[in-house]
C-alpha cells in the first residue's frame, strides 16, 4: 500500500516537473483559469457587498409596519391615528422613560449628484420620530452634532457623504420650504442607513405639507414577540396595515438586485469557465501526448494506470489552482472594499475568504474536468505503440 | 483560394485539439453575443428615450398644481404639454403590483409609440372608468376588451373605498418596448373626481419642445418660473433620465467592457498556443512545402490563412449559437432586463475582433515557419 503510494507521488512530482518545459501551454490553463475566477468573483463581489449591507440594516427584534398591500416604504401611507395606535400595541419594548420603542418615519427622495459621474440619484431623507435613536441603537455621531427637533436640520450617513456632491456638515440641502442645513455626519455600522439622511419626522412632515407617515418601525421585546404585536395589529379594525420582521422586509427588498447579479456571476462565470475547461483539455492532452514516451516506459517497468491518471490530475489541478489563486488575489487586491453606488445605496465591494475559497473550488471543478479525460487516455495508452512510436 | 484544401488539412492534422480550440472560442462568442444583446437592449432604452422630451417632476415630491401646463406651455420652444398623474395600486395580489397612469388627449400626442387607433382613444376618452393596457400587460394577467378591473390602491374615494375598477376599452401594442413592460392608461378625470385629496395636482408634466437642441435652456426656464412657488419644479430631457435610470445596475458597460476584455486576451492565448504547437509539430512538412518552391511569403500566409480559418469558423459557430440562445433567455430575464438580439454591428465587430486576435496569434508560428531553413530540416529528419 505504502509502495504505490510512494509511486504514485514518484510519477506525480515527475509530471509536474516537466511543466516548465511544456511552459506556453501550461500558461493557457493558468491564465484561463485566473481571468474566470478573477471575472466571477468581481461580480459576485457586488452582491455579496450588497447583501452585507442589507443584512447589517436588519436586526430580528425590530419589526416595520406599512399600509396592507405595500411592498415598499414609499407605496405605504399611515395615518397619525394608526401609528398612535401601532405604538401601543403589546409586544413593544418600552425604553427607560417608559415610552414604546416606536419611530413612526417619513421619506422624501432628495435628488443628488453622484461625485464620480455627475449622474442624478435619488437619496433617501428619513424622518425618524423622538424614539427613532433608541430603535436603532448603531447609529452614531461621527461629526458635528444631531440635528435640533423643529429646525430645518439634517444629518448625512458616511456614505451618502462620500459618493454624492455638497453633502458635508454645513452644507446646505434644498427642501420644499427652503434650505435645510447638514448638522452632523453619522455612522450606522455600514448599512443602508450610512446611504439616508435624517431628520426629524414631524419637522420634515410640516415642511413637506404632509400629514401621513410613510412607515413605522417598532423595537421588539424579545425577537418572539412579534407574533403578540402581530396579532394584536391584526385584531384590531382601525388598522390595515402588515406587520414585517425587518429582516425578512429587507431580505425580500433585495432580492431582485442580489438574484439579478448572482444570476449575471454564474452566467459569465459559467461560460467562461466552459471555455476555460476546453483549453485545459486541450492542454492536458497536449501534455499526455508529450509525456507519451515517459509514461509508456513507467507503465512498462511496473507501475500502476492509477499513479498515471493521478499524475496527470495532479498536473491539471496544480495549474488550474495556481490560475485561480492569482485571478481571486487580483480580484482581491483591486475590488475589496471598493464604494459602489446602485441607485441610492451605497455599499463596498466585498471579497471574504468564502468568495476566495468558491472561486479555488470552481477552479479545482473546472481543473478536475479539464484533466480527468487525457488522464484516462494516457493510463491507457497502448505500452508497446508508444514505446515503438520513437 | 486553390491552397484550401492544403489550410484545411492542416487545421484538422489533431482533430482533438482543434476541436477543443474551436469550442472554446466558440462559447467565448456565445458569451459575447449574449453580452452585445444586453448591450443592445440599454442602447434601445436610450434611443428610444428622446432629446424632445422633457419631464417636469416636482423638486420635493410634493404635487404640483394642474395650472402649471398653461404657465408652462407660454414658454417660448414648447409644443405641447401633457399632464398626467398616477395610482399605485395592484391587481388581486400584492405581489401584481400595477400603476395607473392618468391623462387626456394629450399624453397620447406626446407618445406615438403608443399605437393607439383613432377609434380607441375615442372610446378610452369617452368611457370615464377606461383604461387602455398594453398587450404585455393584458396577457399577464388575462384581461379582454370589456373586463372590469379592480384595482386596490392607496387612494381613498369619496366613500373611502381604495378599489377603482376601470373598464379596459383598448388593448395596445408598445412598439418602444416590444416584449417588455407593461402600462395602464386611464382618464385624468375619472380620478380627480373620484378622489379627496390632492385634488387638481399633477405629479408630472411632460413636455414636447420644437428644438430637441434647446432641451437644457427650456428645461432651466421652466423651473425658473416655479422656483418662488410653493412647489419648486425639475425639468430634464427623458434622455437623461434615462441616462440615470440604467445606473440602477450599475455600470453596464463598463462590466460588460471589463468581460470582454478578460476573454479576448484569454483567446489569444488559447489560439496562439494552439498555433504555436500544430506549427511546431509540423515543422518537418513545412521543410517540404519549402523545399517544393513554396515562397516564404505563401508558407507564411499558409499559416495565417490556417489561423483565421479556425477564429471565424470558431467565431460564427458562437455567435449562431448566441441568436438561437437570445430568444430563449429573454423571457426569463425580462425582469431585470430588456435582452435583445444583438445587431449587425456587433456581429461584425465580433468578427473583426475574431481576425484580430487570429492575425495575432499566428504571428509568433508564422514568422517561424518564415525563417526555418530547409537545410537545418532536412539535417533534423
Amino acid at each position: 500500500m505504502l509502495a504505490s503510494v510512494r509511486r504514485i507521488a514518484a510519477v506525480t512530482v515527475m509530471g509536474l516537473r516537466a511543466i516548465p518545459d511544456r511552459l506556453g501551454a501550461s500558461l493557457v490553463i493558468v491564465i484561463g483559469m485566473a481571468l474566470v475566477v478573477a471575472v466571477t468573483i468581481s461580480i459576485l463581489s457586488m452582491s455579496v457587498g450588497f447583501m452585507r449591507t442589507v443584512h447589517n440594516t436588519g436586526r430580528i427584534d425590530r419589526a416595520i409596519v406599512l399600509s396592507h398591500g405595500s411592498q415598499y416604504e414609499f407605496g405605504s401611507a399611515i395615518s397619525r391615528d394608526n401609528a398612535l395606535t401601532i405604538g401601543d400595541a403589546p409586544g413593544i419594548k418600552i425604553a427607560g422613560d417608559g415610552k414604546p420603542i416606536v419611530s413612526a418615519e417619513y421619506l422624501v427622495a432628495v435628488l443628488v449628484t453622484k461625485t464620480s459621474d455627475g449622474l442624478d440619484a435619488y437619496l433617501s431623507l428619513r424622518g425618524v420620530g423622538l424614539e427613532g435613536f433608541a430603535l436603532r441603537p448603531e447609529i452614531k455621531l461621527v461629526s458635528g452634532r444631531m440635528f435640533l427637533p423643529a429646525r430645518h436640520e439634517l444629518i448625512v450617513g458616511k456614505s451618502a457623504l462620500a459618493q454624492f456632491e455638497g453633502l458635508e456638515v454645513g452644507g446646505q440641502v434644498p427642501l420644499a420650504d427652503g434650505d435645510w442645513t447638514i448638522t452632523g455626519s453619522f455612522e450606522s455600522n455600514g448599512d443602508e442607513r450610512e446611504s439616508e439622511l435624517l431628520a426629524d419626522s414631524e419637522t420634515l412632515l410640516s415642511a413637506m405639507r404632509a400629514n401621513t407617515f410613510h412607515s413605522v418601525t417598532v423595537m421588539l421585546q424579545t425577537p418572539e414577540s412579534l407574533e403578540q404585536f402581530r396579532t394584536a395589529i391584526a385584531a384590531n379594525p382601525t388598522l390595515a396595515v402588515d406587520v414585517t420582521r425587518e429582516t425578512e422586509f429587507l431580505a425580500d427588498q433585495s432580492k431582485y438586485l442580489n438574484t439579478f447579479l448572482t444570476m449575471i456571476a454564474y452566467v459569465v462565470g459559467g461560460i467562461m469557465g466552459l471555455g476555460a475547461t476546453f483549453g485545459a483539455l486541450n492542454t492536458m492532452y497536449t501534455a499526455v501526448s508529450a509525456r507519451a514516451l515517459e509514461i509508456a516506459t513507467l507503465r512498462a517497468i511496473g507501475f500502476s494506470g492509477v499513479a498515471v491518471v493521478v499524475s496527470v490530475l495532479a498536473e491539471s489541478l496544480v495549474l488550474a489552482l495556481s490560475g485561480a489563486a492569482i485571478g481571486a488575489v487580483a480580484a482581491w487586491i483591486v475590488f475589496n472594499g471598493n464604494l459602489h453606488t446602485v441607485g441610492g445605496l451605497v455599499f463596498r465591494l466585498a471579497v471574504p475568504p468564502s468568495l476566495i475559497a468558491l472561486g479555488l473550488a470552481f477552479a479545482f471543478a473546472l481543473g478536475f474536468a479539464g484533466g480527468l479525460f487525457p488522464a484516462i487516455r494516457a493510463a491507457r495508452l497502448p505500452v508497446a505503440d508508444a514505446l515503438r512510436a520513437t | 483560394m486553390k491552397y484550401l484544401p492544403l489550410v484545411w488539412n492542416g487545421l484538422w492534422r489533431r482533430p482533438a485539439r482543434t476541436i477543443f480550440t474551436l469550442l472554446s472560442i466558440a462559447v467565448a462568442y456565445i458569451l459575447f453575443g449574449i453580452l452585445s444583446g444586453i448591450d443592445a437592449g440599454f442602447a434601445h432604452t436610450l434611443a428610444v428615450s428622446r432629446m424632445d422630451r422633457l419631464f417636469t417632476d416636482s423638486r420635493f415630491g410634493a404635487p404640483m398644481p394642474l395650472s402649471y401646463a398653461e404657465q408652462i406651455a407660454s414658454v417660448p420652444g414648447v409644443a405641447v404639454v401633457a399632464p398626467r398623474s398616477g395610482l399605485f395600486g395592484y391587481f388581486q395580489d400584492p405581489k401584481n403590483s400595477v400603476y395607473v397612469l392618468c391623462a387626456d388627449r394629450r399624453f397620447f400626442s406626446l407618445r406615438p409609440e403608443i399605437t393607439i387607433s383613432t377609434p380607441q382613444l375615442e372610446t378610452l376618452l369617452q368611457t370615464r372608468t377606461g383604461a387602455a393596457v398594453s398587450a404585455e400587460q393584458a396577457r399577464k394577467y388575462g384581461w379582454k376588451v370589456g373586463d372590469k378591473v379592480p384595482i386596490q390602491t392607496q387612494t381613498a374615494q369619496a366613500d373611502g373605498n381604495q378599489v377603482w375598477t376601470f373598464d379596459i376599452v383598448a388593448i395596445v401594442d408598445d412598439l418602444n418596448y416590444p416584449g417588455g413592460g407593461g402600462w395602464f392608461i386611464a382618464n385624468y378625470s375619472y380620478l380627480d373626481e373620484g378622489r379627496v385629496t390632492e385634488k387638481g395636482t399633477i405629479t408630472r408634466f411632460l413636455v414636447r419642445i420644437r428644438d430637441p437642441e434647446r432641451g437644457g435652456q427650456i428645461g432651466h426656464q421652466i423651473d425658473k418660473l416655479f422656483a418662488n412657488s410653493s412647489v419648486a419644479t425639475r425639468t430634464s430631457s427623458e434622455r437623461s433620465g434615462a441616462q440615470s435610470g440604467l445606473q440602477f445596475f450599475g455600470d453596464v458597460n463598463f462590466l460588460t467592457g471589463a468581460v470582454l476584455g478578460a476573454v479576448f486576451f484569454m483567446l489569444l492565448f488559447l489560439s496562439g498556443n494552439t498555433m504555436l504547437q500544430s506549427v511546431r509539430e509540423r515543422v518537418p512538412e513545412f521543410a517540404v512545402l519549402k523545399a517544393l518552391g513554396f515562397s516564404d511569403r505563401s508558407v507564411l500566409s499558409l499559416v495565417v490563412a490556417e489561423s483565421v480559418l479556425l477564429c471565424l469558423l470558431a467565431a460564427a459557430l458562437g455567435l449562431l449559437v448566441s441568436k438561437l440562445i437570445i430568444p430563449i433567455a429573454r423571457g426569463p430575464l425580462s425582469d431585470f432586463l430588456l435582452l435583445l438580439q444583438m445587431p449587425w454591428t456587433a456581429l461584425l465587430r465580433g468578427l473583426g475582433l475574431a481576425l484580430i486576435v487570429a492575425l495575432l496569434s499566428s504571428l509568433l508560428p508564422a514568422l517561424r515557419v518564415k525563417q526555418l531553413k530547409v537545410d537545418a530540416l532536412v539535417k533534423r529528419q
